[in-house]
């Protein structure tokens, strides 16, 4: 396997693609416990409309959701049985713009991995079996129709978005599931699923030539389809509805305010932006900044409000979003100090000190073999090196971060949503 | 790893687990009282009112800008509920030395730390009067915000009616009512009251040697005041002899949340606890479990549908999302699958799961900083000494027939419903 050295990181990755087309990645962890195993497929929920070999599918939403529930179905029974007989402990999870399945274990390393490979591998849906998982998916959606949290974002996306796919929640509605077949799961799962659409990150006290080996023992070869991903038309920098409210039953409104700002291009620049959009965000708004100080001595913000940066296939934005007892006072003052920031430009020492926290935390954050997989394997997606992320941090100057902030937070731009208690 | 129980001085001790593993080194400070009505906010209250500014640091914006020049330090409240005992703290999160070019991070977040905690901005003999204002508003907020996450509290509800007149009824944030009285001035002397009286616990990991950490933390202990630092009391395990009840709540929601709320007389502290615990899984601990089996998949009644104990009251919770009209069928099935463990219906295989389920669980706690903190806080409070480890020792020689007795000496107490309007 490829080895690369991170020395500033301390961190070092195998890696090599197995003639199937799977990219194996390994990060050896030695003195730990656990090992980490994460098999990410780049399908998500924002995938319903595609061509693959030529032929057009127009798949329900909630498809690729739906498909991970049923994909822990094996002809002999569940994997989950084969998880517990190697003390595995598995989950998965789909995003807008993947799927992943993982387990955690910290014995018995090579049964884990070949269950999780094999389960991946292994189609096996029937009427009965896909019926009977409706019910449990249609109480999943109730659950985060119920959850203010889930509820304020998604009809930001909703609203700011005119046509991308990421308008609608990820686990669909109780109502487009419906329409959700065997022959629907089978379509994608052939069009998504094949070797060279997926990355296994392995991190853990683990040699990375015997990962390499198994996964090639276990993974079989599989032609993919040319695939083509249709999100619809390219999205305008103008939201779709600059204001969107409803009552639900919570103590105090909540809200999340987007500024829809233009896609990076895939590669190396997707992540120079995502820094670029993160200490944007941190020199106008975060904790650091003189605007969040004011807002929250002033009452109108609590420890709970966050900011940030959110970029994927063909949409990205800058967003922010709490509880507050006045969400268009908030919003006001953001705009307004945005303004004053674009004429009289961010202070220095502050950026730089941003810069430096911004640093530290992705340091930090290698601690994590959660965070470790899922960065290596999305990152991979759109076509750049996680590890290499100090590289970047020379790129972004606090002249881009200016000028990214004064063509980003306007009013034109954005759209808040609002949850109101009901009353 | 090495794992160290030391003590600074009487009723000061602190856990000290050396490890070069992490890119994170980290620290806390907890303060541990008796769980009471009239207590339990404000006490909470404080760390909020600490980290609004210090000597050198007098707001928020000061304190923020000084963890961004320390590589994205953090550091925040820490209050946590075991049993019948609050602890309340701080915590510190910070790069190891040997990522940030060698700054002394550990010791200047010591300083920070130190300054929060012994050097707070004070005016007229109390707190300052704004920073208490607010974080008495805020912490109003949080606690009326409890209703927007149903699923929490839907348990919230249960353990407040099952537990009445019991301390454990207390929520970990205490009442909002209890904060109307709370001057800058009585909470500056609470606070005083805490740091010569309460029993101090804390808990450093990282790489620092011993005595570098033995000696800077004798430092920050020797400032606090002089006095008697009575333990705290133990938890009261009850077993109310009377007829299981039913409450139920409606509310504007699109799912209804049943939970169920058991006693037993088994505690952390019996030599029974092992098996208890090994039944809690089998019954409705993780994706191998009756609950997760019987109740989700096969009947497809909700999406999540699970148990969990609290080890130190003696207390078990079941908590599922369903339809309102399966309220019925769901409590049934619920409670039968308690009967089949308590006449004896478990597998070898569900046993050999559940145990290799909670094994491998306790030996990844052992790679997570926060869960080692808070193991170690839980055994301080419960007066033992034991591991992880040797919690996942004692449960390779649990037999199915311990388990039995565990089950048998479960008994349902209360059933909080909460509905929808229109049901």
């Amino acid at each position: 396997m490829n080895r690369t050295d991170f020395p500033r990181l301390g961190e070092r990755l195998y890696e090599d693609r197995l003639p199937c087309g799977l990219l194996v990645r390994v990060v050896p962890k030695p003195g730990f416990a656990k090992t980490y195993a994460f098999l990410a497929v780049d399908y998500g929920s924002i995938d319903t409309a595609f061509t693959a070999d030529g032929v057009r599918v127009d798949s329900p939403r909630g498809v690729a959701h739906y498909l991970e529930h049923k994909m822990f179905d094996m002809p002999d029974g569940s994997a989950m049985q084969q998880f517990s007989k190697f003390g595995g402990n598995p989950n998965a999870f789909t995003s807008y713009d993947i799927t992943a399945y993982y387990v955690e274990c910290t014995d018995r390393v090579a049964e884990n991995l070949r269950t999780l490979l094999n389960f991946v591998a292994t189609p096996y849906f029937t009427d009965e079996s896909v019926e009977k998982e409706r019910g449990i998916i249609a109480q999943e959606i109730r659950m985060y129709e119920d959850s203010a949290d889930s509820r304020v974002y998604e009809s930001l996306f909703g609203a700011i978005f005119a046509h991308h796919p990421v308008r609608h929640a990820i686990a669909g509605t109780v109502e487009s599931i419906g329409e959700i077949t065997k022959d629907t799961l089978y379509a994608c799962y052939n069009a998504f699923y094949t070797p060279a659409n997926q990355v296994l990150c392995v991190v853990g006290d683990v040699d990375p030539e015997e990962i390499y080996r198994i996964a090639a023992e276990t993974i079989p070869d599989r032609p993919s389809p040319v695939l083509v991903r249709d999100y619809g038309p390219a999205e305008t920098m103008r939201p779709q509805t600059s204001l969107v409210e409803s009552a639900m039953e919570v103590s105090m409104p909540t809200f999340a305010l987007g500024f829809k700002t233009e896609p990076a291009a895939p590669g190396p620049d997707s992540m120079v932006q995502e820094l670029l959009g993160e200490l944007a965000a941190e020199c106008l708004m975060g904790e650091s900044s003189p605007l969040y100080t004011r807002l929250y001595e002033d009452g109108r913000i609590d420890a709970d409000f966050s900011c940030g940066y959110e970029g994927l296939k063909g949409v990205s934005l800058l967003t922010a979003g709490g509880d507050s007892r006045d969400p268009y006072a908030v919003r006001d003052a953001i705009l307004e100090e945005a303004q004053r920031l674009g004429r009289t430009g961010i202070d220095p020492t502050l950026f730089e000190q941003l810069k430096r926290s911004a640093f530290g935390r992705r340091i930090r954050g290698l601690d994590s073999f959660e965070s470790i997989c899922y960065r290596l394997c999305a990152y991979h997606f759109e076509g750049v090196e996680y590890l290499t992320f100090p590289e970047v941090f020379a790129q972004v100057t606090l002249a881009r971060v200016e000028e990214f902030l004064r063509r980003t937070v306007t009013e034109e731009r954005s759209a808040l949503s609002v949850i109101r208690p009901r009353s | 790893m090495t794992t160290e129980r030391i003590m600074l001085k009487p009723g000061v001790w602190l856990q000290y687990v050396q490890t070069d593993r992490f890119k994170t080194g980290c620290f806390s400070f907890n303060l541990l009282r008796p769980l009471a009505r009239s207590d339990a906010a404000p006490n909470a209250l404080l760390p909020t009112v600490l980290l609004r500014g210090c000597s050198g640091y007098p707001d928020m914006q000061a304190i923020s800008r000084r963890l961004d020049t320390l590589y994205g330090a953090s550091t925040g409240t820490l209050v946590r509920k075991k049993g019948e005992v609050q602890s309340v703290g701080l915590y510190a999160d910070f790069l190891e030395d040997r990522y940030a070019g060698g700054a002394p991070l550990f010791s200047d977040m010591l300083d920070l730390v130190g300054r929060l905690l012994f050097e707070p901005v004070t005016e007229n003999g109390g707190f300052a009067k704004a920073f208490v204002d607010s974080e008495r508003q805020n912490l109003e907020d949080t606690i009326a915000a409890r209703i927007n996450e149903k699923r929490s509290y839907a348990i919230h509800r249960l353990l407040q009616h099952m537990c009445r007149g019991e301390a454990y009824a207390v929520p970990r944030l205490g009442e909002a009512d209890t904060l109307t009285a709370v001057s800058g001035q009585n909470l500056l002397a609470r606070w005083r009251q805490l740091l010569a009286e309460a029993p101090v616990e804390l808990f450093y990991l990282g790489q620092q040697p011993r005595d570098a950490v033995l000696e800077q933390l004798r430092a920050l202990t020797d400032r606090l005041p002089a006095g008697e630092r009575a333990s705290v009391p133990a938890t009261r395990v009850l077993l109310p002899d009377r007829p299981a009840e039913t409450v139920e709540e409606a509310m504007d929601v699109t799912q209804g949340k049943l939970t169920l709320g058991l006693r037993t007389d088994i505690t952390v502290r019996d030599p029974r606890y092992p098996a208890l615990m090994l039944l809690n899984a089998v019954y409705g601990a993780g994706m191998t479990s009756k609950l997760f089996l019987k109740i989700r998949e096969e009947q497809s009644l909700c999406y999540y549908a699970s148990s969990s104990l609290d080890k130190f009251k003696g207390v078990m919770v079941v908590g599922s999302g369903i339809e309102f009209e399966k309220f019925q069928v769901a409590r049934d099935g619920i409670l039968g699958e308690l009967r089949a463990c308590q006449q004896g219906e478990i597998t070898g295989e569900e046993l050999e799961s559940a145990r290799s389920y909670l094994i491998s669980g306790l030996r990844t706690g052992c790679d997570s900083p926060g869960r080692l903190d808070d193991y170690a806080l839980g055994q301080a409070v419960a007066g033992l000494d034991g591991t992880m480890e040797d919690l996942a020792r004692q449960l390779k020689t649990v037999t199915k027939d311990q388990m039995v007795e565990a089950a048998q000496s479960l008994r349902l107490d209360t059933i909080y419903f909460l509905k929808g309007v229109q049901a």
